[in-house]
């Protein structure tokens, strides 16, 4: 990223820095005030400024995170848990390890605020598995903290007492969903739990826990030190802030962006990714991630980058992962892929997801074996629809959203190529 | 959000609990706060489809097959995890819910195998039984099933098939919940998920077949009842376990026909909940015809020879006018009715005068046991009945084994009520053979054709067994327990002791017996 952009930027600023990751470096530009501003502040006073910021969060579903941390009960006693989602595994996402990779001390930061915020006085970092050297980075701020006073007991003489541990999953894309995140940390299979209840009142170990997402939190350092109005000066009124994107596919410069939301897709495309790599035409593209309904080129014309807009085109910002796809790619390909990811994914407790996901796959299996007919491409579209919004968590709907939108846009194209070799 | 839910507004509602009435298919229905639509529409008998969910288990929540439409709310809830709250109207046969179920359906029969043909369950199985109410579609499964591991051996009385699980996880939560003994899991994730013990597991405990009898379909099927008979050629009645003092609520399968019984399954109440155990459950087989008693037996030249009822009633009632009352020894177990018993002591006891009454007891049993779930260690079904049936007459006891105190050469006659179930007393074969060498006359009265075998009883008088007998039991907290309905007996001549008592006293003649065939 050039020097130009980094005024646009809250949690890539440290990005490009030598040792960026110290917590020599972070404290020396300005980290760690947050923290001191925030220990002064009444509890209310933080909620009521992250959500005037309108901070959504970052994990995929975009809920706002003022609320999420006004439901914990402030009036009862024992203990109350901070979790921060760190398990990124939504197929196309790789920001939250560059946050880790960047400035692992503005997560820090950001979950010492929050667990002061509901009186939590331990949290957790989960990692996915697979995030190896990400943990390792995590694991020396987390020492680096404890050692300056800023982990532990009484902190900053501010009498609030707080200890944060590294966890590390399995690497099961189902423990990034909140209630499974809990499971698993609780040392049960990673399932999501059933609700109600919610976390905020039963969720780790029965406790009342507030689970946000690392790209989340790392917002909130910038948010108290420089207050919901500036904040909200980035993005749109309905999506304020920047977001980091990861964008991939046949583009020149794929890679971990900032940018604030609202951007135009075409212009960040063209602009800061470089456009398309040489001789390959744009085609479609997921614009949130693996769970994300696909929109065609033309649909992606006008889309901008924010909760709202992708919304109204029928699919979603999600975790802010961009696939691109050229129009030498097989759209039954993608599907299928995309289809055994959930199937192997699935965590199997449901049952229209756990036979819906293998379902689907199979039948993209059967495509692939040529021994299909256009009526099952259609039938992809109906199961899908019926796995929606009839499980526990998202996943069946994270499987089900994307089948039918390739459906119901290249459904054509798939049932040409039947007959057709696929590699 | 339930942030409003707080543990204090929650032992309020212990305090007072708060009826909320609302509307489930146009019915209105009131219940007690905290209630879920599915226990509402359980208790006022509306069938919502389901796999998971168990009156007697916690909600998983998983199978999602009992959607429910709420007024209002953006989707489908499910009823069993879905609090009945004040003014909601809620509907399961909306054209919405009806296409989610006939979904819910077919994603359970995605991956089953349907071999309903040599599947035990079938006749009872709730993806049959949902097939024909909410089902009726040509499924659209085309695709090859996934292969699972069948057949598996996992310990008590059952076997697993991992393929026809629905993976409804019931099982596994009566393992954590009732037995405690969280012996399953499910391991694996998706479609390749299956049911399956802990490494160096096996299920090792007295309650393995209520296992089968949770499982909606045909995963878990018991050892003993596999493969005998097709369960629509049974017949139920609802019964009492006669096993132990508890006096669980069952219900008895047999088929008359045959005079033959195949399985005890138990029976809701609140004595036993949902459950009975495996001990139990094996108390139908000295009922059948081939172990019975067939016909009364008297000893002709030392040996046994069955004859006629009416020949060996006589023969006793003979015996009994030619000895004194003070001659006479009743030796009574606690395994039959109270109505029986009440019959016999007054025959006996009031009428007769006869004073010397014997509990005949297992001598080795702990009578104060307790599995902490529901076997006691008295395995006779009515120790209370029958001390009450005595303190009636006048004999005040304790539970004694006074069995040797029968065989004082002083008595000329013993009466016995023989225990009917060999299990129950490990001592019993011991006994009979001390039983028939006494000196005296040595009429008893039992269910058992193993006493036919013994040279040395005078006279044999063939009994009713539990489950054909109307009636009670007295449990061991005082509760009476009906034995609702009863099956014809397995063998043609088989007598209630009360009937018995009636043909000597005269009251009740003897008739040409039919046996009925229900």
């Amino acid at each position: 990223m050039t020097s130009t952009a980094s005024s646009q930027k809250i949690i890539l600023a440290h990005e490009g820095m030598a040792n960026s990751r110290a917590l020599s470096t972070y404290k020396a530009n300005g980290g760690y005030t947050a923290l001191a501003k925030a220990l002064k502040m009444q509890p209310t006073q933080i909620i009521d400024e992250v959500k005037a910021s309108g901070l959504r969060g970052r994990g995929g579903a975009g809920f706002p995170t003022g609320l999420k941390w006004s439901f914990v009960p402030r009036d009862i006693t024992g203990p109350k848990y901070l979790l921060c989602n760190n398990d990124e595994s939504e197929p196309g996402t790789f920001k939250d390890r560059h946050i880790c990779t960047v400035s692992p001390h503005m997560i820090i930061e950001g979950i010492i605020i929050g667990a002061f915020t509901v009186n939590a006085n331990k949290g957790y970092i989960y990692t996915r598995y697979e995030f190896q050297e990400e943990i390792g980075y995590l694991e020396v701020a987390i020492k680096e903290a404890y050692e300056a006073g800023l982990l532990g007991k009484n902190i900053l003489g501010s009498g609030f007492d707080f200890d944060l541990d590294s966890y590390v999953g399995a690497g099961a894309y189902i423990c990034g969903e909140e209630t499974g995140m809990i499971s698993s940390l609780e040392g049960k299979k990673g399932q999501p739990k059933l609700k109600p209840p919610f976390p905020a009142v039963s969720g780790y170990l029965g406790r009342p826990t507030v689970v946000n997402n690392t790209e989340t939190l790392a917002n909130i350092p910038w948010i108290i030190n420089n207050g919901a109005a500036a904040f909200k000066k980035f993005g749109t009124e309905k999506s304020p802030g920047t977001k980091l994107f990861s964008i991939s596919g046949p583009i020149k410069r794929p890679g971990v962006y900032e940018v604030p939301l609202g951007t135009k897709f075409m212009d960040f495309l063209n602009h800061q990714c470089g456009g398309m790599l040489e001789g390959k035409t744009f085609k479609a593209c997921i614009p949130g991630g693996a769970s994300a309904a696909v929109l065609t080129a033309e649909e992606m014309q006008n889309v901008t980058l924010d909760f709202e807009c992708l919304a109204e085109n029928g699919s979603m910002l999600g975790s802010g992962a961009i696939m691109v796809i050229d129009d030498s790619q097989s759209m039954t390909d993608i599907l299928k892929v995309t289809m055994d990811f959930f199937s192997h994914e699935s965590c199997g407790q449901c049952t229209p997801c756990r036979e819906g996901t293998g379902w689907l796959a199979n039948i993209l299996e059967g495509i692939k074996e040529r021994h299909a007919t256009p009526k099952d491409v259609d039938r992809i579209y109906d199961i899908a629809k019926n796995m929606s919004g009839k499980t526990i968590c998202a996943l069946s709907d994270a499987a089900a959203g994307p089948a039918m939108s390739f459906i119901k846009k290249y459904g054509d194209e798939i049932k040409h190529n039947l007959g057709a070799e696929h590699s | 959000m339930t942030t409003t839910t707080t543990d204090n507004q929650k032992a309020q509602a212990v305090k007072a609990p708060v009826q909320v009435t609302f509307t489930l298919n146009g019915q209105q229905i009131s219940v007690p706060k905290g209630t879920s639509v599915m226990e509402a529409a359980t208790k006022n008998k509306v069938d919502i489809p389901h796999f998971c969910w168990h009156p007697g288990l916690s909600v998983a929540g998983v199978c999602r097959f009992c959607l429910v439409k709420v007024e209002g709310a953006r989707k489908l809830e499910i009823a069993c995890n879905l609090e009945a709250r004040d003014g909601m109207i809620v509907s399961s046969v909306d054209a919405e819910v009806k296409e989610a179920h006939k979904w819910a359906l077919e994603f359970h029969l995605v991956n089953h195998p349907l071999d309903c043909p040599i599947c035990d369950q079938a006749g009872e199985c709730g993806l049959q039984d949902f097939y024909m109410s909410v089902g009726k579609y040509d499924s659209w499964m085309n695709r090859p099933k996934a292969l699972k591991p069948k057949a598996l051996d996992i310990g008590g009385d059952l076997v697993l098939d991992t393929e026809r699980c629905i993976l409804c996880s019931r099982c596994v939560r009566f393992e954590e919940e009732v037995t405690k003994t969280d012996a399953l899991g499910i391991f694996d994730r998706g479609d390749r998920a299956i049911i399956g013990t802990y490494p160096g597991k096996k299920i090792d405990h007295n309650y393995t077949t209520n296992l089968v009898d949770i499982c909606p379909v045909g995963a878990f099927t018991s050892k003993e009842f596999r493969f005998k008979k097709r369960v629509w050629f049974l017949q139920d009645r609802p019964s009492i376990c006669p096993g132990c003092s508890t006096g669980c609520a069952v219900d008895v399968y047999g088929k008359p026909q045959e005079r033959h019984y195949y399985r005890i399954k138990p029976r809701e109440s609140e004595v036993n909940g949902h459950w009975m155990c495996d001990f139990g459950r094996h108390q139908y087989v000295p009922l059948n015809a081939e172990l019975r008693l067939p016909k009364a037996s008297l000893q002709v030249n030392q040996q046994q020879k069955y004859v006629l009822l009416e020949d060996a009633l006589t023969e006793l009632k003979t015996m009994l006018g030619q000895v004194q009352p003070s001659e006479v020894a009743l030796l009574v177990s606690a395994q039959y009715t109270n109505e029986e018993y009440a019959k016999f002591f007054d025959y006996f006891v009031t009428q007769h005068k006869i004073k010397h009454v014997f509990q005949w007891r297992e001598p080795t049993e702990t009578i104060e046991a307790f599995d902490g779930l529901l076997m006691r260690g008295d395995h006779n079904a009515n120790t209370q009945g029958l001390l009450s049936a005595m303190k009636q007459v006048g004999i005040s006891a304790k539970p004694t084994n006074e069995f040797d105190k029968a065989l004082d050469s002083k008595f000329k006659l013993v009466i016995a009520l023989a225990p009917e179930l060999p299990d129950t007393f490990p001592s019993l074969a011991g006994q009979l053979a001390k039983l028939s060498e006494a000196p005296a006359y040595t009429c008893v009265f039992s269910l058992m054709v193993s006493l036919a075998r013994i040279p040395g009883f005078d006279c044999l008088i063939p009994m009713r067994g539990w489950a054909e007998k109307l009636g009670s039991f007295t449990n061991f907290e005082g509760k009476i327990r009906q034995l609702e309905a009863s099956f014809p007996p397995a063998v043609l001549d088989a007598l209630g002791v009360d009937e018995a008592v009636e043909l000597l006293a005269g009251s009740r003649h003897f008739q040409p017996r039919e046996h009925t065939v229900h």
